[in-house]
């Protein structure tokens, strides 16, 4: 299934050096953010290592000196300093912060913005849930990468470093044997964290199959009862669940292990400190305070250590994402304005279809050779088997796609030469399973024009026969239609969808007939609506219900592609063709339909 | 199949407490010596850090001022490799100990959860929303692992290192020691305050982001409406203002970070460095060593800053009490008792039915069922007439005994139906929906899914041959192996069905309850379903919900229902002998074929 290729945590392992620039690059218009997080965060860093050098002044210049003076002139120090950091240490968590959630901001602002560019085919080849989670989580990740994830690198390389130099200057004997460490610290601290995000990860993914067994033994639930499937569900969930536990046991085990481990190596340094240390203080070579802060500097080496390996393991990852989201958007829409595109102000004019060839992939054509011609104002009803290519041919007309072979004219003129927008914003569409937006129904209506006023929204909502439905709604026009609309029935959906299309005042009209039931008093008022979009528009009509089919124009026979049948309702049922069969099939089953809907009203008239 | 539940070592039911600390600490039954020995771990780990203080206090004072000590050096050093490996292994332990206690809480609830929802009451069902249950299960009990795994040890720890270190900071000068601490209930105070300020932003920055989710997966599913719109600007501004509402929330809860940690750290660093300048002075006086002076300065750390934290421990502890509370009302409901019943025959069913004046609500005082009366001989065909909402449901669903009648009698085959196990009864009822629900695994796997023994390929093939569904299987590329849902295909409601009537085959059950709607289907499909349905009630009692006259006319009874009551019941002759609803109905019938015909030669007429 071409699902799998969206599979999640795919991610290429090799260093790409190209992604990397480029999503640093994502900072650039703020740069002076960076610039600000990296210096305070560096001035937090540096300051971090010089207290300890006050600490071993104290010991060494204030105690061991037993100089009252002087301790008091390095505590004043340490005070003021105190301050110093706090104020770096505000400008770094606000700085690097505010650019965090602002490089999100901006990659998913443009991300938005070009998927609304993104033509249907893109849509077609990607799963929605895939978007969502470049837009969210990945977008996430590359913010967390640009900002604490470099403020971390920076914030720990600063830290060794300006320890090194105290400890160097302190002494440079011991300084080197220190040095030495800390190359081993770094390969296990980044080993250990490269391990445990494998763990976390496989964590989280049998977590995402334990929520499916879940949600699948939630709303299967009566099926599981009317088989008598508790008892193996039970032993399926067990070897999941048990499977869980083994990982994250196993992850936690290993995250449990590793402080206690990078904690064993510092202290065989403080031993080294403390056996060269103690000798070179009989010589004078050392004092009890330089061996304190060599202490301190070594004990607290573990920190920066861990957040280098922790940024080092996490970048991989960062990286997988950015090549995601980056992929989103060098993403070209196939479907585009050409160069010197115009709007004519009006698409009114008759409609040609020329020899057109197309296919959603190559090799399994769906329309071959079509051609067409409707006049201004006739109303086309598209009737024939589902897979045919109705739906393909008002795609096309809508220029959702572009043929691949032929053009397509409006006006007498090749529709490639209009705007999209000329084409679309004066196209009127109802699908047959409406999308409405969660929002008030008024809003949902206005959809077709945005600067329509209140009156406007109404009268156009009684023109299609919604108002009377709407206002029996608990607050009428601003009642919560719910997300995609389904507070609604289908036949409500349409109707507000009509609305909308009778708002926008479109020059074509293009309807998708509903297949499910509507109650018989709806579909009246659908017809109703359709009645109005019909008179005033050229219509193309994908029809299911004989009343609409009787009203076109003409009727299409669509099968495989092609028109095998076309013309009156009475020609094309003199024919005694697929268009009476089709006919005498629908006129049945409506009927039977019809008087199932009076067995209600009889049951709802007898005692 | 076995029918009785495996004994269950631990029944979670005894954990339930309206003292939600006291139920947390029954769900750790079993665990507890674990866990006490996470917490004893902890300390054992503190305290040979502390004592590492304690070392290097005795290093200072009693080795390095003493001259000629080169052979005690590397002892001293062994000792400080000594202690961190010692530390180290009880680190580890407690980390190990605590996930252990943690994963396997969950584990055991995780498993008790997933069989107690299978076997909740299908009234249950009826009223909890499908998401809510999936969310408690799944992040309730996650935030619980959370508390077992991190927070509840982590309060312990920030605990332990304070009285630790308090004790020998006492020990080692008691009035050095209390100035240390003034801070520590300002800085515990302002860190509850912060955190519970804090958590109340990220909530709303969290809200935010759901919102922001939502504007994007409506405008995804929606995207054929905003390309047939041409609203691409309008979906961009409604994004934006969402995106940007997102960072402001962002941008707040950061300042507020920023202004905290910086406070903080001026409070703990002029705490340190107070107890630093008075140690020190004390030492310049000889009240204390320069070793006790160094020891208290690394002693006093750990103390400190650990503070800062527990305000956030805080706040998610109590957001892991709220979610004991959410677990625990799903715990305590009561299961349906599937075993419980004294008669279940060895041998076949035969399948007589009779209904005395039955009464059946789902709520007290609204009758869904009344006075119900009729029977049938094994192996006839019930079919139950009646618009939405008058009973035919019900009816049917108290067969399986999904509910229980309130009144009256049912006999299956001269036994009263409260008689038989629930379990008993499922396993001889096939039920074959309108619309199936399918699970998300392999075709092969729903057609055997609670068929409950072991079936053969050719089995298979034979039950999906006779249920019309094996050429469309057999035409996807994993023929039987093709996963069905959101990583596989999606098959049609009619497809479902007959995936569902082949698995019925299969189960062989001697009742038949089946839902004969097929509006969603076209006319082709729905002679092949009625094909398959039939061969399928072949031999067996069935009970068909009608919505058309044809498949009432093949049953052996007639029940036409109406706001619960049977109001005709008969044969098909007899019911269209006598005047009433089904008389006026079949006439209907009658009239298509002449409407039809009447059309149509009208259109040759008029030629």
């Amino acid at each position: 299934m071409s699902n799998f290729e969206f599979e999640e945590e795919e991610f290429t392992t090799q260093f790409n050096g190209r992604t990397v620039l480029r999503v640093l690059s994502q900072t650039r218009p703020h740069w002076k953010w960076v610039v600000g997080f990296m210096v305070t965060i560096a001035i937090v860093s540096a300051l971090d290592s010089y207290f300890t050098v006050l600490s071993k002044r104290i010991i060494d210049e204030g105690i061991v000196a037993g100089n009252r003076a002087a301790l008091v002139r390095i505590a004043t120090t340490y005070g003021a300093l105190i301050f110093v950091q706090a104020a770096n240490v505000l400008g770094f968590i606000f700085l690097a912060g505010v650019l965090g959630e602002r490089v999100q901001y901006d990659l998913r602002k443009r991300m938005f913005n070009h998927l609304q560019d993104l033509s249907f085919s893109y849509f077609d080849r990607t799963p929605v849930g895939w978007i969502m989670s470049r837009v969210t989580s990945d977008s996430e990740r590359i913010a967390q990468l640009v900002t604490w994830g470099l403020l971390d690198v920076t914030w720990g390389t600063f830290n060794i470093l300006t320890a090194i130099v105290f400890m160097l200057i302190i002494n440079w004997k011991l300084a080197l044997i220190v040095l030495a460490i800390i190359p081993i610290l770094i390969v296990v601290a980044v080993q250990f964290k490269k391990k445990i995000i494998v763990e976390y990860r496989l964590v989280r993914r049998i977590n995402s199959r334990i929520t499916g067994a879940y949600n699948e033994n939630v709303t299967g639930v009566r099926v599981v009862k009317a088989l008598c499937r508790e008892e193996e569900n039970l032993r399926e969930f067990g070897q999941l669940s048990s499977e869980m536990y083994r990982a994250a046991y196993r992850a936690a085990w290993l995250s449990a292990l590793f402080l206690p481990t990078v904690q064993l190596i510092s202290a065989v340094a403080v031993g080294g400190i403390v056996w060269y240390g103690g000798l070179q203080a009989q010589f004078g070579g050392m004092t009890v305070g330089g061996i304190q802060a060599f202490i301190s500097y070594v004990t607290f080496m573990l920190w920066p250590i861990q957040d280098l390996a922790r940024v080092y393991a996490e970048m991989q990852h960062a990286i997988a994402s950015a090549e995601r989201v980056f992929s989103l958007i060098d993403s070209v829409p196939e479907v585009s304005d050409y160069p010197g595109a115009l709007d004519p102000g009006s698409i009114q004019g008759s409609i040609e279809f020329d020899r057109v060839d197309f296919y959603y992939e190559p090799g399994k054509p769906v329309l071959e050779d079509f051609s067409l011609t409707v006049n201004q104002g006739e109303t086309i009803a598209l009737v024939g088997p589902t897979g045919g290519g109705k739906s393909t041919i008002v795609n096309l007309l809508a220029r959702f796609y572009e043929p691949k072979r032929g053009m397509i004219r409006i006006a007498g003129q090749d529709y490639t030469t209009l705007s999209l927008h000329a084409i679309q914003s004066r196209i009127g569409m109802v699908l047959q399973t409406p999308h409405l937006f969660s929002g008030p129904v008024r809003e949902n209506i206005r959809y077709g024009r945005l600067d329509a006023t209140d009156e406007e929204v109404e009268q156009a909502a009684r023109l299609a026969g919604a108002h009377d439905f709407v206002v029996t709604l608990e607050k009428g026009y601003d009642d919560e239609v719910g997300e995609g609309g389904n507070l609604l029935s289908v036949g409500q959906k349409q109707l507000i969808s009509l609305a909308r299309a009778v708002l926008a005042q479109p020059e074509i009209f293009i309807m998708d007939e509903a297949t499910s039931s509507v109650d018989t008093l709806t579909e009246a008022l659908i017809q109703k609506g359709m009645e109005l979009l019909i008179k005033n528009c050229t219509s193309f009509i994908i029809a299911h219900r004989l009343s609409t089919i009787k009203r076109a124009d003409r009727i299409l026979v669509i099968e495989n592609g092609k028109i095998c049948e076309m013309g009156s309702h009475t020609k094309l049922l003199r024919a005694r063709g697929h268009y009476y069969q089709l006919y005498t099939r629908q006129f049945r089953r409506e009927l039977e339909l019809e008087y199932d809907s009076f067995v209600t009203s009889l049951g709802h008239s007898s005692p | 199949m076995a029918i009785a539940a495996p004994p269950r070592a631990f029944d979670l039911k005894r954990t339930i407490s309206p003292n939600r600390l006291l139920g947390l600490w029954r769900m750790m039954s079993g665990f507890r010596l674990a866990y006490l020995g996470a917490t004893l771990s902890l300390a054992v780990a503190a305290v040979s850090r502390t004592a590492t203080y304690l070392l290097l206090r005795y290093f200072i004072d009693d080795v390095l001022s003493r001259g000629g000590f080169a052979g005690t050096l590397p002892l001293v050093a062994l000792g400080f490799v000594g202690l961190a490996l010692f530390g180290g292994v009880f680190t580890f332990l407690s980390g190990q100990l605590a996930a252990r206690t943690a994963e396997g809480i969950v584990l055991r609830l995780r498993n008790y959860l997933f069989d107690h929802i299978q076997r909740l009451s299908f009234t249950y069902h009826d009223h909890i929303q499908t998401g809510e249950l999936i969310q408690r299960s799944t992040s309730d009990v996650d935030a619980l692992r959370r508390f077992f795994a991190d927070q509840a040890i982590g309060l312990g720890r920030i605990a332990l290192l304070f009285v630790i270190n308090l004790a020998a900071l006492l020990s080692l000068n008691w009035k050095l020691a209390l100035l240390s601490v003034v801070v520590v209930p300002l800085v515990v105070l302002i860190s509850i305050f912060f955190f519970v300020r804090v958590s109340k932003a990220y909530e709303a920055y969290q809200e935010q982001e759901a919102t922001l989710s939502t504007t994007l997966q409506e405008n995804l599913t929606g995207v054929r409406v905003v390309k047939a719109f041409a609203r691409q600007a309008y979906e961009r501004d409604r994004f934006e203002q969402e995106n940007w509402e997102k960072f402001l929330r962002g941008r707040r809860l950061l300042l507020m970070h920023s202004l905290y940690w910086p406070v903080t750290d001026i409070l703990c660093g002029l705490q340190m460095l107070a107890g630093f300048l008075t140690g020190a002075l004390m030492a310049i006086n000889g009240t204390i060593s320069v070793g006790t002076y160094m020891a208290y300065a690394g002693m006093v750390i750990w103390i400190i800053w650990p503070m800062r934290n527990l305000g956030r421990l805080i706040v998610q502890t109590s957001t892991g009490l709220v979610s004991y509370g959410r677990v625990a009302e799903i715990i305590q409901e009561e299961r349906e008792p599937l075993t419980e019943g004294q008669h279940s025959p060895k041998g076949d069913l035969r399948g007589e039915i009779i209904f005395r004046d039955l009464c059946f609500e789902y709520d007290t005082n609204s009758p869904v069922l009344k006075g119900i009366s009729f029977g049938c001989q094994p192996g006839q065909v019930v079919a139950l007439l009646g618009f939405t909402g008058s009973g035919k449901t019900s009816l049917v669903n108290l067969l399986p005994r999904f509910y229980e009648y309130t009144s009256g009698s049912v006999t299956l085959d001269g036994v009263e139906l409260s008689e038989y196990p629930r379990y008993f009864l499922r396993q001889q009822i096939g039920i074959v929906e309108q619309e199936p629900f399918l699970f998300s695994r392999t075709i092969r796997e729903n057609i055997t899914y609670g068929v409950g023994r072991d079936v053969t390929e050719t089995e298979i093939v034979a039950a999906a041959q006779s249920a019309a569904i094996h050429d469309v299987v057999a035409a996807f590329p994993n023929g039987y192996d093709t996963l069905v849902g959101e990583k596989g295909v999606t098959l049609s409601g009619g497809q479902k069905q007959r995936l569902v009537i082949a698995r019925t085959l299969l189960k062989d059950p001697r009742i038949l309850v089946s839902d004969d709607a097929t509006s969603s289907v076209d006319a082709e499909t729905e002679g092949v379903i009625r094909e398959a349905l039939e061969r399928l009630m072949q031999g067996r009692t069935t009970f068909i919900i009608a919505h058309r006259i044809q498949s009432v006319m093949v049953a052996d009874l007639i029940l036409v229902l109406d706001k619960g009551q049977i109001v005709q019941q008969g044969t098909h002759e007899k019911l269209l002998a006598q005047p009433g609803i089904y008389r006026q109905i079949y006439e209907l019938q009658t009239r298509v074929d002449f409407e039809l015909e009447k059309e149509v030669s009208g259109v040759e007429l008029r030629v």
